[in-house]
């Protein structure tokens, strides 16, 4: 493609979905990426789609547009990776968790999420293998999974349907500008001419930053996930530790973790979740595999019979204030960043496209986007050096 | 002085457990069967009896088995699952199930030995029960002196696929038909390594001679490519086709049989040596191996391999690489010992043996002509041809990691172990590319190597 209207960096999750909005708004679409489809932290995800770990506030009214965006999108596109209400139902065991739980439920109610109390029967009735000790649970029916490489796969196929181009195994190794205006991008082997340049590069969106002469804080935060052998349908929603909202939110270096379990369509259970600041350090941790199981099996006895038959890692793209970055860089006009949104990329990927679309054609956006923007960074000790 | 720790009891571990402990290091052999003997000396029980006739050389067999337990510098662990390692500061960390516990075993010094199983093409049908490995019918006439099934098809490449025959004879199965792929005519080519190991001569001649007493006639050129169920859903028959030499069908006629025993040679099992972070290389098969130096050790300093992981070769190969490591193991942890020049002799004459070998059972790429879009690629998780063609030219897949991620190719139980090698084949086969070394190396990756309840993983520390 000669002078597209704009370049996506990246073909993960994020990237196509801005790819798709972008296209659909009329733009012709570039999209560039130095391995296959969804080959970076989309490849290394659950698929959760949620509202349930969301506080009120700008990301949560971000995750319940982008939670309606997947379906819509679904049906748009014709399906195929796997999209599933299948519900999620956090619980807590101690006093003051219980209490955080509720307090939490009722704020998101009155915000418009969906949420159903329940007691040790409510959450027998609808997850049978659940610990006997849970007396405490929130279902929210509206938490929803997807398989993320089938989803980001699919979208890029409609995104070539519908007139863009996907470039692949291309290393992007300068962001060009003139006057701190984007120019275009120049790869190991080519050179691309545009005025509008996206950064959708997840966990590497700081390097494209950099490339342009710009700073963005995105930091990689590892996570391990347990997949289970094929099992009998043991688990039927995504219940998970209420824990999990707190480490979500936490700033902390260290490892943290708290039970995340699901069944999936493919019969596998998995289990998740770790967060811990190590850098792009791959290696097997057997010490958190071995958290993970104790984790899971204290909420799902049952699953202590199970085999694990695998477990993988990836990085999630984390900004110090823990919110996605969506909007204009701070410093070159032009380049606009879709990253940083941790480990809730494939649930907030469909809404992050349209914000940023909207922005870019000058159309009015359906929630006000100065609270994910690049520039609150500026000023405090994160601007660039 | 520490102990120098050996995975697997089979023919190079056993000799490696040997040489080690009569260089002076103490030996701890740990081993994932009940008994020792590996996959070539399985035994249904300690007794010679009832054996015999499974062996073409127990007798090498049973004096190592004998001078491993004779030995009280050697601590054998047997029925033991490695399921997790690590390597770390020169520290390798072995995470074992042993009698339903996870023992946890640190050491500096470590000989893998873990062989190598059959490797497997897909074709129509062979997700039918009664489609076996020949190792599978054979481990059930060893290990538990059971028949897989009265009439029998034995088919694929290479020479194993002869004692395999032979066994079942001796058992009183009838073979219906034995069938090898490539000509007899291939091992010309090899002619001098043939004369340096006459002895395999005689035992090759000694497998033909009882199986023409069986009154079976071995074809070759030819190979099973459709297997059909019966009402039951058992096997009901098989094609056997005339192929040519780039493996493409001629001509195809029908046979009733209810077990087909079809392997294609070996795939080397890697998984513990990769996690510990042993280079690995793809040797003349195409197959992924762990490279190794003269003195057995790899990548890693104090790592030793000896056996089919190097590269498949036979159990003669293996008990000469087996005493090379054991002594070079020794040497390591501080015994005084050297490695003799007959020993490096001994290796180098096994190994243009396994080199002729593998020259002369080649498995060519006329095998995907085999297959219909409708065949199961990925048993475990019942995956077919469309599906891996949709990955590629529908979902933009390049590679066959995202081909496997986008379909669950080989993320069943068996860990792509049946279907990994063939996947890479046919990702690359419709991408019009040849599959590159880190493509065949990446499909070998496996941080959880054996399965492991959440249970006894919890439990750990």
């Amino acid at each position: 493609m000669k002078n597209p209207d704009a370049i996506v960096i990246g073909a993960g999750v994020v990237g196509a979905c801005s790819a798709l909005a972008l296209t659909n708004a009329g733009l012709k679409v570039l999209v560039i990426d130095r391995g296959p489809v969804a080959s970076g932290t989309t490849g290394a995800g659950e698929g959760n789609i949620l509202v349930s770990d969301k506080e009120p506030g700008a990301e949560l009214t971000l995750a319940m547009r982008s939670r309606d965006a997947w379906f819509e999108l679904d049906t748009d596109i014709g399906g195929g990776f796997e999209l599933e209400a299948k519900g999620g139902i956090v619980v807590s065991r101690s006093e003051k968790g219980i209490s955080n739980l509720k307090r939490l439920a009722t704020l998101q109610k009155s915000s418009g999420v969906e949420t159903i109390e329940l007691d040790r029967n409510g959450l027998q009735k609808i997850e049978p293998y659940l610990s006997a000790d849970v007396e405490y649970g929130v279902l929210y029916p509206k938490d929803a999974q997807c398989q993320p490489m089938l989803a980001a796969a699919q979208i890029m196929r409609a995104v070539k349907k519908r007139g863009g181009v996907f470039v692949q195994g291309e290393n992007v190794i300068k962001v060009n500008s003139n006057h701190n205006s984007v120019t275009g991008i120049s790869t190991d082997k080519n050179s691309y001419i545009s005025p509008i340049v996206i950064n959708a590069t997840g966990t590497w969106a700081g390097e494209i930053a950099k490339m342009a002469n710009s700073y963005l804080p995105i930091m990689p935060r590892r996570g391990f996930i347990l997949v289970t052998s094929p099992a009998p349908k043991l688990i039927h929603h995504k219940v998970y530790d209420a824990d999990y909202v707190a480490n979500v939110a936490s700033g902390q270096a260290d490892l943290q973790s708290s039970a995340v379990v699901e069944g999936t369509a493919s019969g596998t259970i998995l289990i998740g979740a770790s967060r811990e600041r190590v850098g792009f350090n791959g290696e097997l941790d057997v010490a958190i595999l071995r958290q993970l199981a104790r984790q899971a099996i204290s909420l799902f006895p049952i699953l202590s019979n199970v085999q694990l038959l695998r477990a993988y890692r990836g990085f999630r793209p984390y900004a110090p204030d823990h919110l996605p970055v969506i909007g204009e860089d701070a410093l070159i006009s032009g380049l606009w960043h879709a990253a940083g949104h941790e480990g809730a990329g494939i649930g907030l990927a469909p809404a992050t496209g349209e914000l940023i679309t909207s922005q870019i054609t000058g159309q009015s956006p359906f929630m006000d986007p100065s609270p994910f923007s690049p520039k609150r960074f500026q000023g405090s000790e994160y601007v660039a050096v | 002085m520490h102990n120098v720790v050996i995975v697997g009891a089979g023919p190079a571990g056993l000799s490696a457990a040997i040489a080690a402990a009569a260089a002076g290091a103490p030996v701890l052999l740990i081993d994932s069967n009940p008994r020792m003997g590996g996959q070539y000396w399985r035994m249904a029980a300690d007794s010679l009896e009832n054996q015999i006739d499974q062996h073409y050389d127990l007798e090498t067999g049973l004096l190592l088995i004998n001078a491993v337990k004779a030995r009280k510098e050697i601590e054998v662990w047997s029925n033991a699952q490695i399921w997790s390692a690590t390597h770390k500061d020169g520290v390798n960390t072995l995470r074992i199930i042993h009698q339903d516990n996870e023992k946890i075993v640190n050491t500096k010094n470590l000989i893998i030995c873990t062989g190598a199983y059959d490797r497997t093409l897909p074709f129509p049908g062979w997700d039918t029960p009664g489609v076996m490995t020949p190792g599978a019918v054979q481990s059930l006439l060893k290990g538990h002196a059971v028949l897989a099934g009265k009439r029998i098809v034995v088919a694929g490449s290479g020479p194993f696929l002869l004692p395999v025959a032979t066994g079942v004879l001796k058992a009183g199965g009838e073979i219906v038909e034995l069938i090898e792929a490539n000509k007899p005519i291939r091992w010309l080519k090899s002619f001098a390594a043939m004369l340096e190991n006459l002895h395999k001569i005689n035992e090759g001649y000694y497998y033909l001679k009882t199986i023409s007493t069986g009154k079976v006639r071995p074809r070759f050129g030819y190979a099973v490519v459709r297997a059909y169920k019966a009402d039951n859903d058992e096997l009901d028959s098989v094609d056997i086709a005339k192929i040519d030499r780039n493996f493409n069908i001629r001509k195809i006629k029908n046979i009733k049989c209810d077990v087909a025993a079809i392997g294609w040679g070996f795939t080397a099992d890697t998984s513990l040596a990769g996690s510990l972070g042993c280079k690995q290389i793809v040797a003349e098969d195409d197959g992924v191996v762990i490279w190794a130096d003269d003195k057995q050790q790899t990548s890693v300093t104090g790592i030793f391999v000896a056996g089919e992981i190097t590269g498949i070769g036979g159990s003669e190969l293996s008990m000469a690489e087996g005493v090379i490591a054991g002594i070079s193991a020794a040497k390591f942890v501080g015994c005084k010992v050297e490695i003799k020049k007959a020993h490096i002799k001994r290796r180098a004459k096994k190994q243009r043996f396994a080199t002729a070998l593998i020259r002369a059972y080649p498995i060519k790429s006329g095998w995907k002509s085999w297959l219909t879009g409708e065949s199961i690629i990925c048993r475990c998780e019942e995956v077919d041809l469309n599906d891996l063609k949709h990955a590629i030219t529908e979902l933009g897949a390049t590679d066959s990691r995202t081909a496997k991620l986008f379909t669950r190719c080989g993320m069943g139980l068996c860990q792509g172990r049946i279907c990994g090698r063939s996947v890479v084949d046919l990702v690359a086969d419709n991408l019009e590319i040849s599959p590159t070394d880190i493509d065949r190396i990446a499909a070998v990756n496996r941080p959880i190597i054996t399965p492991i309840p959440l249970g006894v993983l919890a439990a750990g520390e």
